[in-house]
């Protein structure tokens, strides 16, 4: 049985003027986008320790009744648990392909997101760093800003993208944007 | 004759073989089918010495330029390059495909395969470890394997994310349930089909052919993704069809010239017997080192620098008595 879904569910993201980077917004806006293409109502509250408050360390996450649900993977399925889900209607080829994309999406778009801000030095200096730290009193901000660069730096050598220059990347998400152009076509959506 | 000299074949270093496949190695495996479904000409060094590799890591492709190639990826790059490429009938839709699919293979495959053969401690006590101690030269053999597993066991905890494993076990289970149902996902996409895009094998066919094959293959004592992977009847024949369409005697158990599965002992025994004597002489060369350098062993014909401090030291030996 469907339980209804409370009034006061609520999405927590970093705060939007001055803290919250290019992928955690990108992953908060897809989260709004599903909750407000399955027409369940959410109300976004912006804190600075949002990735502290999140029980998976990523943002964006969801307050639902007595729950707390982190990233879309799993909120998806959350809601689908709650009888909302938007991909009835596709056959199994065809959710195999949107689980495709959507990794796709995730291995590149993302990777590519994080690269530029976190390993591309004019970036990081102009950018990321003042941003990530905002909230936090000197020299918080800037050790809080060292050590997330450094974890990531970690991540994309062991993905193998740590040799890679800034133009790789660029090429990397282009095919990427071409393969997501060639599948749309002229749809309006993905599989309808 | 200039002609002759300008196309030097290209060579390509991968793991050696075993379990019944060409290769134990994942890139390895996946870019040798992807040589095979193509024909390219390629040289093949099946080794078991990373060192010996040009890059130090395999696979490694030596171009016909003497360039040294070692992503996965940017060797099928070059292979495409020049010629050899499996996906040139592919639409353009389908080579979008191959994209999202090889990301599916990658985010939820991957860890798995990674988890399954170097961080199971069964699996990798008895399966893993042994093919490499066992493959690897003397004295790669002590250190490799360890320092593979470190590795990987890194690449593994950094691809989960900071997931705080409060429970490394939820972890697993998360984590090969994923993998069981993108299992279950390729099965629906290849369908009846002979290949994932028609009759004719492209580069998306042969990394799932590496991470199926992998998997099938390996006689794991822990292989609850095996088990699962055996209950899709379409993958299973996909691998075996490939198998034995492409690699038809490395397929077999024991291919004659080079045993690996069958035949390690008798050909370790030469390995064996010279490794005995090579550890006895570098014992008696450090007890007899020692013995010169400390002066319990003094040799006449030294010079007299030395024949004075092996003196003095056994004076100063009578003055402490």
């Amino acid at each position: 049985a469907a339980e209804p879904w409370p009034e006061n569910a609520t999405l927590y993201q970093q705060l939007k003027g001055e803290q919250i980077l290019l992928s955690d917004n990108a992953a908060s806006l897809a989260v709004q986008a599903f909750l407000q293409m399955c027409n369940l109502p959410i109300k976004v509250v912006c804190r600075a320790n949002a990735e502290y408050m999140s029980p998976s360390g990523k943002v964006p996450f969801i307050h639902v009744g007595n729950q707390v649900v982190s990233e879309l993977g799993p909120i998806v399925q959350f809601v689908k648990a709650k009888g909302h889900s938007l991909s009835d209607g596709l056959d199994e080829v065809q959710k195999a392909e949107m689980k495709a994309y959507m990794e796709l999406v995730n291995n590149m778009l993302l990777t590519a997101e994080l690269y530029l801000q976190w390993c591309d030095e004019a970036t990081v200096g102009e950018i990321t760093h003042a941003r990530y730290g905002s909230p936090y009193p000197w020299p918080l901000n800037h050790i809080l800003a060292y050590q997330k660069q450094w974890e990531v730096k970690r991540k994309m050598k062991a993905i193998g993208w740590g040799n890679k220059t800034l133009d790789q990347v660029l090429e990397d998400v282009d095919q990427c944007c071409q393969a997501l152009s060639q599948r749309l076509g002229t749809q309006p959506y993905f599989f309808n | 004759q200039r002609a002759g000299k300008m196309a030097a074949p290209m060579e390509l270093f991968c793991w050696s073989g075993g379990w019944g496949l060409p290769s134990v190695d994942l890139d390895s495996l996946a870019v040798l089918t992807y040589a095979r479904f193509t024909g390219a000409p390629l040289k093949v060094h099946k080794i078991t010495n990373p060192w010996q590799s040009p890059s130090g890591t395999l696979p490694a492709l030596r171009t016909s330029h003497g360039e040294v190639i070692s992503v996965p990826h940017k060797i099928i790059t070059h292979l495409r390059k020049e010629k050899y490429n499996a996906d040139y009938d592919l639409s353009a839709r389908q080579g979008a495909d191959t994209l999202a699919f090889m990301s599916l293979l990658e985010e939820k495959l991957l860890p798995v395969l990674i988890h399954t053969f170097w961080v199971d401690t069964k699996n990798y006590v008895e399966v893993t470890r042994k093919w490499y101690a066992e493959a690897t030269p003397f004295p790669l053999n002590f250190f490799l394997p360890g320092r593979m597993q470190r590795r990987f066991v890194e690449r593994l905890q950094l691809l989960c994310g900071e997931h705080r494993p409060e429970n490394e076990e939820e972890l697993e289970k998360e984590l090969y349930h994923e993998a069981r149902e993108c299992l279950t996902l390729l099965s629906q996409r290849l369908g009846s089909q002979k290949f994932f895009f028609g009759d004719a094998p492209a580069s998306l066919d042969a990394f799932v052919f590496g991470y199926l094959a992998l998997l099938l293959q390996a006689k794991l004592p822990s292989g609850k993704l095996q088990a699962h992977l055996r209950g899709l009847q379409n993958l299973c024949a996909y691998c075996t069809h490939i198998l034995s369409l492409y690699f038809p005697w490395d397929g077999a158990e024991v291919p004659p010239p080079r045993p690996t599965t069958a035949g390690p002992d008798t050909e370790e025994e030469p390995n064996r017997r010279r490794n005995q004597i090579l550890s006895v002489l570098a014992g008696l060369a450090a007890m007899v080192g020692y013995a010169l350098l400390s002066g319990i062993v003094s040799i006449q014909r030294a010079t007299p620098a030395r024949a004075t401090s092996t003196r003095s030291l056994s004076m100063a030996e009578e003055d402490e008595e």
